[in-house]
């Protein structure tokens, strides 16, 4: 069914002016001219362009698609599937040896990034409940290494399941109140459980240093052999992003993680199927926050100096972008979407201004014509197609 | 050592933030009660309406008019055109995600809110936007306790704008028409109600309130910057559910107890605290009571 | 055209993201490479374009001088984006492209944990605007502050206060940042030193926050008659205007975070009349820096606060591989504590942290709706 040509040219002329009265008090006459002349020319394409129903279905199928790799993969032998992650891996480690300083820090960053992402997965991607404070887990770890470590000494390897595990206990005091609200809630205590850690950490000045942080937190060391290139942080990084992938992946396909499923896309039917579904929702929260510590520590210990500033809101935005964009509930889709966002402003320097602007717009675009992400699990796309 | 007059200024100060908490309240609360989506975008939408109200108050200084008449016209054109941004959000961010389930539109207002956020950055850069005309501090002392006559405009403006808002929905066709959206959309359509022009409608109401918002906050503090908005948007939101989302009286109680209790928490535990007591509260209320002070409890739909 | 998907292109994507893991190793040249790394993007984009402007108009005088050691002075620019994870992959970049010399960072949060790889790596960074203590205080050999430190400055501002207020009553602010509170606490241990009083008032503001009435409420209270805030000017300016509307008569006293004039501007001239400012002495009006003042605004206009630290910064590095003969970092850095230079700040010269001997702050007081220096013995 088509509107009347008169009235789609009003509309159009209406759009049209509300994009430059809009703009105009805050990007003056002139560039709110060039707002106005955008808005204007992309309206005229999707409807006087020669775009037809069918073109519009087509877009929408190859934008929104399985991407074409990914369900390649997925009808390839169980072999092949196991050998394409280990390939990947060894391709990595071997270029790690090529590596300049530089580079190899940048890929340490984005190792813990993936690192939190695959943290975030579990409980967003797989669970379904959106936590905004995830930052706050990391730096529940982060601080715990770096107290214990700069007070008592204690190795790095002992604070890994130590931070860990003070974070999971930070996962279920804050979950066991919690979620029985609904996700939206949920998302806004996460979100004030996330304010209130960086502004204790900022204020508790007897333990935490306050705003200075805490410095001169000691590398990690392996039998007697100290940490001290980031050679050996990206090969530390690296071993736990795959062991931590490796778990994800296993994890998603056990019990657990198909009763997750289930409680994620519906809850009434997974309780009246007998899922215990608050047991589901703290068991996800808990292990997200472990893996949140974990990284928090790994952290602490490659920058050897952490600060709350390290820990706001921006960097939880930034994992779930990667969670997001990568594909939620997918192992290598959130590995990839990690990947890619950290080595992004590396690569768009020149235009690092821009960085944030564009992660905001795509997370809306992402969301109307791609939310299942770049590279979706197979799961998550039927259902994405289904909803559509 | 503390006078006891200092309790009742700490209470005047609590109102003050607390009408400014309330009016942006007003918009989180009408967006949820209407379609059930935390509108993380609507604190950038404050602060752009302070961007626009300061913006054009200058040009209206500039073009010679007395005083009191860019102020007023400042407001009207803060609240018309942010209204705008209110509207294209909804009609380009949520409503094509509107069957789309609970998580995709909520990603979305938080990339629209990051968008909002760094499209003033990008247009106005980073400094502080320091209001064209000095708003003098006069005011009245009564008893111990100072009082601006800007800080009784706030209070005075968000009750009356909070009055008209809850006569609209109550008496109106169109307010009729909003509750009779919020309760169920479908059955609304059916029976005529135009339900995307009652949603847009609402995304232009809550808009402009939270314009007019920033445009008194910015005349009283004096400067705004783009980071406002995320800070503000939190608070209000806290004080939307505090008072039982979807419910406008419990918008403006919601948004002067939070006011209050962060000036007093301010003032007597000390400021670094003052936001913790906030969100602990926040955190209880949804424990004891989901649905606020003043929200009927609604069984979830299935 | 097809518009069937490839498998190209998610291939592509991927081989993007490793490309990118190989990296670019440095091409060592001819050159002497000086590294300028500071927030060239984000809220302080100014502050590290001042540092960049103030470096190029160094490295340019030296090359035009001919270099140093033969060689000429290469100029690279890198963004901390005031973020510390930043800072720290920008100096590993650093080392990677063969800089030996860093003028940088500007914030004490970022030159903190940077230092730790320029020290790792021996890597001679002078720092042109990070006043924090902990940025020396490490005692790294090839680490050096150009401007003043914290202490410094808040025993500036407590000695003028036991010197011209003798009866004041005290009250310290600040706005729990690493600044804002080393800041308030150096004034405050500094002012208890010296008086043999303590402060009446010791508050924190949220630095977020627009409205700080009720702090302030409780800080009248006290009947203060000096507030001393440590923090930054958008702040200093709305406590300075809410304490004038809450009839707080106390003056108002803040650090160099608050020498810009939009301070003034925020709190409104009124309010901010009589406000006392440490901040290092008025540029234009030093002798010795008339001429690099002058080629400064020819070259960029403007002279920021941080120009000619960061002008400095690079002379007194490039002075020291001069003197050492060497770009090794660790001789150079010798070189330099062993020199004395002469800089348009007047003669300078390092002790064993790698701090200034002499403290370079002054009084400042907003008069008439302007910043006005005081002289120093009044």
């Amino acid at each position: 069914m088509r509107s009347a040509p008169l009235g789609t040219a009003y509309r159009v002329a209406a759009w049209t002016a509300v994009f430059y009265l809009m703009t105009l008090p805050l990007l003056g006459p002139l560039r709110a001219l060039w707002v106005a002349v955008a808005a204007f020319a992309i309206q005229a394409v999707v409807l006087f362009g020669k775009i037809s129903p069918a073109h519009r279905e087509r877009f929408l199928s190859v934008v929104g698609g399985r991407t074409h790799l990914a369900s390649w993969l997925d009808s390839r032998p169980a072999w092949f599937r196991t050998a394409v992650p280990v390939a990947i891996l060894a391709i990595v480690a071997l270029s790690g040896l090529g590596m300049s300083p530089y580079t190899l820090d940048v890929a340490t960053n984005a190792g813990i990034y993936v690192l939190l992402a695959l943290g975030l997965n579990i409980v967003v991607g797989m669970a379904g409940l959106l936590v905004l404070g995830y930052i706050a887990f990391s730096a529940v770890g982060a601080y715990t290494y770096a107290i214990l470590n700069t007070q008592m000494h204690l190795s790095f390897w002992l604070a890994l399941p130590i931070g860990g595990a003070l974070a999971a206990c930070f996962g279920l005091l804050l979950g066991l109140p919690t979620l029985r609200l609904r996700g939206d809630y949920l998302a806004i205590v996460t979100l004030g459980f996330g304010e209130i850690t960086r502004i204790t950490l900022n204020n508790w000045n007897s333990v935490t240093n306050g705003p200075n942080g805490i410095l001169g937190i000691s590398p990690p060391s392996f039998f007697g052999f100290p940490f001290t290139q980031p050679k050996h942080y990206f090969y530390l990084v690296l071993v736990m992003v795959a062991l931590t992938a490796f778990f994800s992946r296993r994890l998603e396909r056990s019990r657990l993680g198909r009763a997750w499923v289930a409680m994620r896309e519906d809850e009434t039917a997974a309780e009246s199927m007998g899922v215990p579904t608050l047991k589901l929702k703290l068991l996800a929260f808990t292990l997200s926050a472990f893996c949140g510590g974990v990284a928090g520590v790994v952290f602490a210990s490659k920058q050897l100096f952490i600060s709350p500033e390290s820990f706001n809101f921006l960097e939880s935005v930034m994992v779930l972008c990667m969670v997001v964009l990568g594909g939620m509930g997918s192992v290598p889709g959130v590995i990839l979407g990690a990947v890619l966002l950290s080595f992004l402003p590396e690569v768009l320097r020149g235009a690092a201004e821009y960085r944030l602007i564009v992660f905001g717009a795509a997370m809306v675009l992402l969301m109307q014509y791609r939310p299942q992400g770049i590279w979706p699990s197979s799961r998550r796309f039927e259902e994405f197609r289904q909803e559509k | 050592m503390i006078p006891g007059g200092a309790l009742l200024q700490q209470i005047v100060n609590g109102l003050t933030v607390g009408a400014v908490y309330a009016l942006i309240a007003l918009g989180y609360t009408m967006v949820y009660g209407i379609i059930e989506l935390i509108n993380f975008a609507h604190g950038e939408i404050y602060m752009i309406g302070a961007y626009v109200g300061t913006i054009s108050a200058g040009v209206f200084l500039a073009a010679g008019l007395p005083v009191w008449a860019s102020l007023v016209l400042a407001i009207a054109t803060a609240a018309a055109l942010t209204s705008l941004y209110g509207l294209s959000a909804e009609r380009l961010a949520y409503r094509p995600l509107r069957k789309a389930g609970r998580l995709a539109p909520l990603i979305s207002a938080l990339g629209l809110s990051i968008f909002f956020q760094q499209y003033v950055f990008l247009a106005q850069g980073a400094k502080d936007k320091v209001f064209p005309a000095a708003i003098t501090s006069g005011g009245f002392v009564l008893g111990s306790v100072r009082v601006a006559y800007i800080q009784v405009a706030i209070i005075l403006v968000a009750a009356a704008l909070m009055v008209s808002l809850q006569a609209f929905v109550g008496k109106t066709r169109m307010g009729r028409a909003m509750r009779c959206t919020a309760q169920d959309p479908v059955m609304a359509s059916l029976v005529g109600v135009p339900v995307n022009r009652v949603i847009a409608l609402t995304f232009v109401i809550g808009s402009a309130l939270a314009a007019v918002a920033g445009v008194l906050v910015v005349m009283y503090y004096g400067k705004v910057n783009y980071l406002a908005g995320y800070a503000a948007g939190l608070k209000a939101f806290t004080a939307a559910v505090l008072g039982g989302i979807g419910n406008i009286p419990g918008a403006m109680l919601g948004g002067l107890f939070l006011g209050v209790v962060e000036s007093l928490a301010a003032g007597y535990i000390g400021g670094e605290y003052k936001d913790v007591v906030a969100f602990v509260i926040l955190v209880l209320v949804l424990i004891v009571r989901p649905q606020g002070l003043l929200g009927v409890r609604v069984p979830d739909k299935i | 055209m097809s518009l069937r998907p490839r498998p190209g292109c998610t291939a592509a994507l991927l081989l993007l993201a490793f490309a990118f893991l190989s990296g670019c190793a440095g091409d060592e040249g001819k050159t002497i490479r000086v590294a300028c790394a500071g927030p060239m993007t984000g809220e302080q984009a100014k502050q590290g374009r001042d540092m960049e402007e103030g470096a190029a108009l160094a490295v340019e005088e030296w090359n035009a001088k001919g270099g140093a050691l033969g060689k000429k002075i290469e100029l690279l620019v890198y963004d901390d984006a005031q973020d510390p994870k930043q800072a720290n992959a920008v100096a590993n970049k650093m080392f990677t492209q063969g800089v030996v010399i860093v003028d940088g960072h500007y914030n004490s949060s970022c030159t903190i944990p940077a230092s730790e790889v320029y020290n790792q790596r021996k890597m001679v960074c002078l720092t042109p605007a990070s006043t924090n203590p902990q940025v020396t205080d490490r005692r790294y050999p090839t680490i050096f502050r150009v401007c003043g430190r914290d202490d410094q400055q808040g025993k500036a501002g407590a000695e003028w206060v036991v010197k011209h207020m003798p009866t004041a009553k005290v009250a310290v602010l600040d706005d729990k940042t690493t600044y804002g509170q080393g800041l308030a606490r150096e004034f405050q241990k500094s002012y208890e030193t010296l008086s043999g009083r303590k402060v009446v008032f010791a508050g924190v503001i949220v630095k977020e926050d627009q409205d700080h009435t009720s702090v302030l409420t409780t800080l009248k209270g006290y009947e203060p008659d000096l507030v001393y805030f440590g923090g930054l000017y958008p702040q200093g300016g709305l406590i300075v205007k809410q304490m004038r509307q809450l009839g707080i008569k106390a003056s108002f006293m803040s650090g160099d975070g608050t020498y810009d004039p939009e301070f003034i501007r925020i709190a409104g001239a009124e309010n901010a009349e009589g406000s006392y400012l440490t901040f290092i002495p008025d540029q234009e009006k030093i002798p010795t820096a008339e001429r690099v003042v002058e080629a400064y605004k020819k070259r960029f206009g403007e002279v920021g606060p941080y120009s000619l630290y960061s002008y400095e910064a690079v002379n007194i590095a490039l002075q020291g591989v001069a003197k050492a003969g060497t770009t090794d970092g660790l001789k150079v850095a010798q070189a330099i504590h062993a020199m004395a230079f002469d800089t348009v700040f007047g003669p300078m010269k390092f002790d064993d942290k790698g701090d200034v001997l002499v403290s370079p702050y002054v009084m400042w007081q907003v008069q008439g709706g302007k910043l006005v220096q005081l002289p120093p013995d009044s």
